[in-house]
């Protein structure tokens, strides 16, 4: 019976997307236009140079470890993300495709701040940045309304256009009564409803986002994806979306970078890298 | 120098989510209890009472105004040891937030510290008023719990910097804490004067205990200017500041240059 209604849930992302796709196709041929500049003349938003992550310094360790010599936890390089050299212009949406493990969210988090890349520079020319993940960090203990003060607040907004703009995030969350209750209280399903809401409403000039266009329940779902959809193609944002979906990436990107095992195996034209990526994949099959 | 500076400029960037999340960190500490607030109140009086119980009465081993003795020594030392014992899990109780986006480390340090110096100001309330209910005479000495209490903190924070960063790698810091920290509870000498009663048979040992551990010498320090009318050792006093103040200078290189693999080690 679950894995029915998973199921049915699974099919309606599935048809929600085919949906959009089918409603925009005809104007979208036309209208889609690719925003690809030349090199030089553009602004840019994001550039990295040679940037390599590894996780290898930072193998957790006990007493006991320490005191034996020999059985030491040996320290080979883990090298999840290696040599990543891009650039994106203002204004671009680029997807991130690739495999599991080939360090899509490492490069993601790297971008937004959290981890400190190993080798390399990444330069965000001033512009704010949010990561937008699975379950956004919240502080259990505290209510909704704290959390969202909170988020705003790492996000880098004054507490004055927080609270001015708190009406509007908790409407978007449909959460009602609930937003004064603990955070602790919450479905896995509201709790991803108010991060969604809290990154929909507070929009920063970069928006990274990782695997999440859509969460909550069916009606959710729906209003949460054409939120982010306009917000994507409104053209003010910078965004980078790491997805598995190929429907998403075809349709809301206009470069795509594959990546394969830490290494970025190709970087353009959104259909001409999928293409690629699918034709890859099946011979992996 | 760079890192200094960049420390300060931190602070002001994130004071405002500072003071919010030790405020929202209190209030939810007793939200959903029925006395609310009046427990920051109740907690280290009822504390005081069964100490000043056990050992004032049971034990008969009386300091002069024991009940005041002992209730600034609590004061102190939970401040010290909440911090400590807190600061070793830190990176991984704020995984969440830590995961999602950037917060200096030393942030997440000066919240709790925020909530926890709240608590102890609370408890220095009561304790100026169980000053006047056992009419303590007041003198000028009372000015010299400044900078006792400064170097407190200061030495706290750097302390705190060091857990921090050992607690990211070392999983079994917490489990040393505890017994540590128990272990230092009875030889800081918060229930009994150190050089009363071990002074009169080991000065040597009373001088270690006293004057090496910072707690247990700046605890004194606030004990004799706030109720027995003594200056502080002011050669000591220097020692444990500029001790205080490398160990913060440390602390924050040591976090400031690593923090960024902090989320790679939980």
């Amino acid at each position: 019976m679950a894995e029915e209604t998973k199921k049915s849930e699974g099919m309606i992302i599935e048809e929600d997307t085919s949906k959009q796709s089918a409603e925009t196709n005809t104007e979208a041929r036309e209208e889609r236009v690719r925003y690809i500049p030349a090199p030089g003349t553009y602004e840019p938003a994001i550039t990295l140079n040679n940037v390599s992550i590894s996780y290898t310094t930072m193998q957790k360790t006990s007493i006991k470890q320490m005191f034996r010599r020999k059985n030491r936890p040996k320290k080979e390089a883990f090298e999840a993300v290696r040599g990543a050299t891009f650039e994106i212009p203002k204004g671009q949406i680029v997807g991130i495709t690739g495999k599991n493990g080939s360090g899509k969210s490492t490069l993601l988090r790297a971008v937004a701040g959290i981890f400190s890349a190993n080798e390399g520079t990444i330069d965000l020319h001033g512009n704010t940045v949010s990561l937008l993940a699975i379950g956004v960090g919240f502080q259990k203990s505290l209510t909704g309304r704290e959390n969202i003060l909170l988020s705003g607040m790492l996000l880098g907004f004054s507490e004055e256009k927080i609270r001015k703009e708190m009406p509007r995030i908790i409407k978007f969350s449909e959460l009602g009564d609930f937003i004064d209750k603990p955070v602790r209280t919450y479905s896995s399903g509201m709790y991803s409803k108010l991060a969604f809401s809290i990154t929909a409403v507070l929009e920063t000039d970069i928006m990274l986002i990782d695997e999440v266009l859509s969460v909550g329940d069916r009606h959710f779902k729906k209003k949460s994806y054409k939120r982010m959809k306009k917000m994507i193609q409104n053209r003010k944002h910078t965004v980078m979306i790491v997805s598995h979906s190929d429907a998403t990436l075809r349709s809301l990107c206009d470069t795509v970078i594959w990546m394969n095992d830490g290494d970025i195996k190709m970087i353009g034209d959104a259909d001409e890298v999928l293409d690629a990526y699918e034709a890859f994949m099946e011979g992996e099959d | 120098m760079k890192i200094y500076k960049q420390f300060f400029a931190d602070i002001k960037r994130y004071k405002s989510y500072m003071i919010c999340a030790a405020k929202a960190e209190l209030k939810t500490e007793v939200a959903d209890s029925y006395l609310n607030w009046i427990w920051w109140v109740l907690e280290p009086f009822c504390l005081m009472l069964v100490y000043t119980f056990i050992f004032g009465i049971i034990f008969a081993k009386s300091e002069a105004y024991y009940p005041l003795f002992i209730f600034i020594g609590l004061t102190l030392w939970n401040f010290f040891s909440a911090n400590v014992k807190k600061s070793a899990n830190m990176v991984r109780r704020y995984k969440a937030i830590v995961s999602r986006v950037y917060l200096p480390k030393v942030i997440l340090l000066l919240v709790n510290m925020m909530t926890t110096g709240f608590k102890m100001c609370v408890s220095l309330a009561i304790v100026l008023v169980m000053m006047l209910v056992f009419r303590v005479p007041l003198s000028y000495h009372i000015i010299f719990v400044i900078p006792g209490m400064l170097i407190l903190l200061l030495f706290t924070f750097g302390f705190m910097c060091v857990e921090m960063h050992c607690g990211v790698y070392l999983d079994d810091l917490t489990k040393i804490n505890d017994i540590v920290l128990r272990l230092l509870f009875y030889l800081t000498g918060i229930i009994f004067n150190i050089d009363q009663r071990i002074g009169k048979n080991y000065p040597a040992l009373a001088t270690i205990l006293g004057k090496w551990n910072p707690v247990a010498f700046l605890l004194s320090a606030v004990r004799n200017s706030l109720i027995y009318n003594q200056s502080p050792d002011w050669l000591w006093m220097f020692i444990w500041l500029v001790i205080s103040l490398l160990l913060c200078m440390a602390g924050l290189q040591i976090v400031y240059r690593n923090e960024n693999n902090y989320v790679k080690g939980i």
